[in-house]
């Protein structure tokens, strides 16, 4: 709040009283500043008025302006397709939003935040959608609304940009061209010389220069992408935009500069901005107020400094408090949903010179071979991994960081046995793993398991956790069927969940679960090195807390070493005793956890941390989650 | 593109050699004897073995091939069963002793007729096969859907034999409500044309509508929950629009291909269709030519068909890449 108080007017003295988030007036950028006058008040107002203090409340009170979108009461219901029972995703739900306000809708996968937004834009399938309640645009009611009625709506009044704009911008067309379309469909009457010519100006606007107006979207970079997708969605300069998840998909570095560029805009045109997101960060430097929803329904709403600073609801406590920062005790036992406040600590982690490294990599490199042109013909090889050397002692976690593409899961891949290296030495407890042999083959299999990212993707669907949990067991042990299906039970609850789960299949558990299953079985054949390739970046916030905990509690309990790949650096400084950073196939910095984040060696490390600095002391990260 | 168009051309010659060289092994696979077949029954063994050098056919294998390809591509001259040498013009595919005539030349005599039967047979399977895959896909689930999954599951479990024989009974014999099938040639009588084929593109096209139909309600289905769909809706088209524009773009890739194929395939000779609507095309020529054991014509025919699916394929490879610039790009 007291930041959108700064940034309205460069007059208004000093950071107010419960000045949260310093970090985040950084966000506001010089131009956009003066042209915010007159209307933009709104910013401030509305129902969190009264809660400006000092100076500000001068310019936020008086009669608040007429919400430009109004919600009333919205409930989506979805049909199960399969005859079952529907499920409602949003329930009863009320806000409005000013003119010129940016409203963050947080919460946690499922918790309806996106049926929300497509509600707005009457984007439901309503053969299969039931939506009630209203939702007033400018005072026109939209929930009933023919499609006759809507279709100036949308993309007119009314705009959305969604997560991914590599699948949700055509792949056929050019950039420029549809631009135009959404002009000229809003300006019946205009001609297209007049439309590209418009689209142009509003693509050299978000930072797409003019020769390159007819390039495809696969053509440009992830952040460029979804310039192009704001672009296109302020081409009639709509009064609410919203944004669902627009920056989830981006590199952190990327995700900074699209998230100033869509602020700039914002302020730029008076756009009221419904801003959709899991991630508190992103919600934290750019919304005025924030909402929270948990399963469809409004837990809690208050202007966004003041939720971040002192949430009221023991949800968005847990919330706020299992979103990592880069201010958190590192390896602290985090607070979740089921335990706010968690008392018991870890042991401090004391990693020495070990006698023998369990994995010792030196001048590895893969290259991958360029695409056939012609028979005999190849274009250049990609080389992901170009001489990087890593070392890991017995009972150690060493993260790996990097942006997508840096080659830190290529890596990984190596050590797993899963790629063959192009050059290099790669020993496991001193023995090379390059060209194993049978016997030792085996031996890595046992020892050296696995963690995936996307647990829908890596359990069968068709095997139950008994049968998942079984085959290791029966490869690497001499346990007979009634010993194995004990040690299966022992697992199960050693990751916290019930044995009385052993016979149900995957799809019967949640995405958090389905890790922890994931983790059991990497366990199950006693490992001394894991291999964890991004395991709590498809979880949400409070899952991912649940997860580190477990982990951070195996590791304490059990010795394992980890090599932890993540793009997540807050996660990183919280669960890892050293740090990597890949860019480009290369190693960059190995060193510390403290040491690197308190006195990075290279420009490029600094560049990082500066990226998640800037989102205050909320998270960030340093890659997308792919 | 043009490295693309490049590349897809030298594979599809490549196919073609592989195609020739297969279909000249036919020679001698076969149990039947070349020069006996050409020779007749009456043939003792020395005439057998006088035709067996006139027809060239005691070179060695390799040569009679080059000799073979080389007449595709610049014309030949061919030794005929009396000992004559007939002059056979490029593209020379070898001389049919059965019809004493080249057979390229026996083959373009029977084109027109299978051309025209293709194309009818082409548009009525495109109308038909788009028309209730775009209509089920926008109904998918509804009573429409499944009534037209119904129609054209009848036209692909029905056979070309018997949905001919019973068409021709109910329009032509008892109602007369169509002219018997026959040929004539559009620049002569462009009405009796279109009149007299007009049953074999029905049929030919119902038949192989189906699996049109079907490719094309799945395919519509999948992209029509493509986010750049719903980003177009978002835009404000409307949803018919922005299936049109958005949702037909991204599912025609498989379709191109499959009517490149298909068009290939009916190019090649309607065997059956041609046979049950006494229509002289390339497909009965075909027929003749296997049921007489004329090996050279059954070589030319196989060769031409393979031609035909070559190209057509490789025409189709080069829409899929200009409709779909990732392709194109890449």
């Amino acid at each position: 709040m007291t930041s959108t108080v700064e940034s309205v007017s460069g007059a208004v003295p000093g950071p107010g009283p419960g000045l949260a988030f310093g970090a985040a007036s950084g966000l506001v950028s010089g131009p956009a500043s003066g042209l915010v006058s007159g209307p933009a008040s709104g910013l401030v107002s509305g129902p969190a008025s009264g809660l400006v203090s000092g100076p500000a409340s001068g310019l936020a009170s008086g009669p608040a302006s007429e919400p430009v979108l109004s919600v009333r009461d919205l409930t989506v219901t979805f049909a199960d397709p399969r005859g079952g029972a529907p499920v409602t995703a949003v329930r009863g739900l009320s806000f409005d939003l000013a003119p010129g306000e940016v409203l963050g809708l947080v919460g946690e996968s499922g918790s309806g935040k996106s049926a929300t937004g497509l509600a707005v834009l009457g984007l439901h399938d309503p053969r299969t959608t039931t939506v009630t309640g209203s939702i007033r645009l400018n005072g026109q009611e939209l929930v009933g609304a023919t499609e006759s009625e809507l279709r100036p709506v949308r993309g007119g009044r009314a705009a959305l940009v969604f997560q991914d704009a590599l699948t949700s911008l055509s792949p056929f067309h050019g950039v420029g061209a549809q631009l135009a379309e959404m002009y000229r469909l809003h300006h019946p009457g205009t001609g297209r010389t007049e439309a590209r010519r418009r689209a142009a100006a509003m693509l050299d606007r978000v930072g797409i220069p003019a020769a390159r107006v007819r390039d495809f979207p696969h053509q440009f970079s992830g952040g460029m992408r979804q310039r192009v997708m704001i672009a296109m969605a302020l081409m009639n300069d709509p009064k609410v935009l919203i944004a669902d998840e627009p920056t989830t998909a981006l590199d952190s570095r990327v995700q900074r500069q699209v998230l100033d560029l869509l602020d700039e805009l914002q302020r730029e045109h008076g756009t009221a901005v419904l801003l959709v997101s899991h991630d508190l960060g992103v919600v934290a430097g750019m919304t005025d107020r924030t909402l929270v929803l948990r399963g469809g329904v409004q837990v809690e709403s208050a202007p966004t400094a003041e939720l971040l600073a002192a949430p009221r609801e023991p949800y968005t406590r847990a919330l706020v408090g299992a979103a990592l920062t880069l201010e958190s005790v590192p390896g602290a036992p985090l607070p979740t949903v089921d335990d706010p406040s968690p008392v018991a600590g870890f042991a401090p982690r004391v990693i020495g010179q070990p006698e023998r490294w369990l994995v010792e990599v030196a001048d590895l490199t893969v290259h991958f071979p360029g695409r056939r042109r012609f028979p005999g013909l190849r274009a250049e090889p990609v080389r992901a991994v170009e001489g990087v050397g890593l070392r890991i002692a017995p009972g150690e976690t060493l993260g790996l960081v990097g942006e997508s593409g840096s080659g830190k899961s290529t890596t990984a891949r190596v050590l797993a046995g899963l790629q063959q290296p192009t050059g290099g030495r790669v020993l496991y407890d001193g023995q090379d793993v390059t060209r194993p042999d049978r016997e030792l083959r085996r031996r890595l299999s046992r020892e050296i398991q696995l963690v995936f990212q996307d647990p829908y993707a890596s359990l069968n669907p068709r095997r139950t956790v008994a049968q998942a949990l079984d085959t290791p067991l029966r490869l690497h042990t001499s346990l007979d069927a009634a010993q194995r299906r004990e040690r299966s039970a022992e697992l199960l609850e050693q990751v916290g969940l019930p044995a009385a789960h052993l016979d149900r299949y995957p799809h019967e558990f949640s995405g958090g679960q389905r890790q922890r299953i994931g983790i059991a079985r990497a366990l199950a054949p006693q490992p001394r090195l894991i291999i964890a390739d991004e395991p709590v970046s498809a979880l949400d916030v409070s899952v991912q807390a649940q997860v580190l905990n477990l982990l951070m509690e195996l590791r304490e309990r059990l010795g394992v070493a980890f090599l932890f790949v993540s793009h997540d650096l807050a996660v990183v400084r919280h669960f890892c005793d050293r740090v990597a950073v890949m860019h480009r196939g290369r190693l960059v910095e190995s060193t510390d956890r403290d040491r690197l984040f308190s006195a990075p060696h290279t420009e490029y490390t600094r560049e990082l941390l500066a990226a998640v600095h800037q989102d205050g002391p909320w998270r960030g990260s340093v890659g997308s989650s792919a | 593109m043009l490295s693309f168009a490049l590349r897809r051309t030298l594979q599809a010659l490549a196919v073609l050699v592989a195609v020739s060289a297969a279909a000249f092994a036919l020679f001698y696979a076969a149990p039947a004897d070349p020069a006996r077949a050409a020779c007749g029954p009456r043939c003792d063994n020395g005439q057998v073995a006088a035709v067996r050098q006139s027809m060239g056919l005691d070179q060695p294998l390799l040569t009679q091939y080059t000799d073979y390809l080389a007449g595709v591509v610049t014309g030949r001259d061919i030794g005929d069963v009396d000992g004559s040498v007939i002059h056979c013009d490029a593209p020379c595919l070898g001389y049919s002793y059965r019809l004493h005539q080249p057979v390229t030349e026996a083959l373009v005599d029977h084109l027109p007729v299978t051309f025209s039967l293709a194309a009818g047979a082409l548009a009525v399977l495109l109308v038909l096969g788009l028309g209730t895959g775009f209509v089920s896909a926008l109904r998918h689930g509804g009573r429409t859907d499944r009534l037209l999954s119904g129609f054209t599951l009848v036209g692909a479990s029905v056979q070309i034999y018997f949905l001919g024989y019973v068409a021709q009974w109910a329009l032509v014999y008892s109602t007369g409500l169509l002219p018997l099938p026959s040929y004539t040639p559009p620049a002569e009588d462009l009405a009796a044309w279109a009149g007299g084929m007009l049953l074999p593109w029905l049929v030919l096209g119902f038949v192989n509508s189906a699996v049109f139909a079907r490719l094309s309600r799945s395919q519509l289905l999948e992209t029509m929950n493509e986010e750049y769909v719903r980003t177009a809706r978002g835009k404000g088209l409307g949803r018919l629009r922005a299936h049109l524009k958005y949702t037909s773009r991204g599912a025609a890739g498989p379709l191109v291909q499959l009517l490149g194929l298909e068009t290939g395939a009916l190019l090649g000779g309607a065997v059956i269709t041609e046979t049950v609507f006494g229509l002289n095309g390339v497909g009965r020529f075909t027929a003749e030519a296997v049921s007489g054991q004329d090996l050279p014509a059954v070589v030319g025919a196989v060769l031409l068909a393979a031609c035909f699916v070559v190209l057509f394929v490789a025409l189709a490879d080069l829409v899929v890449a200009w409709l779909d610039p990732r392709i194109r790009l890449s």
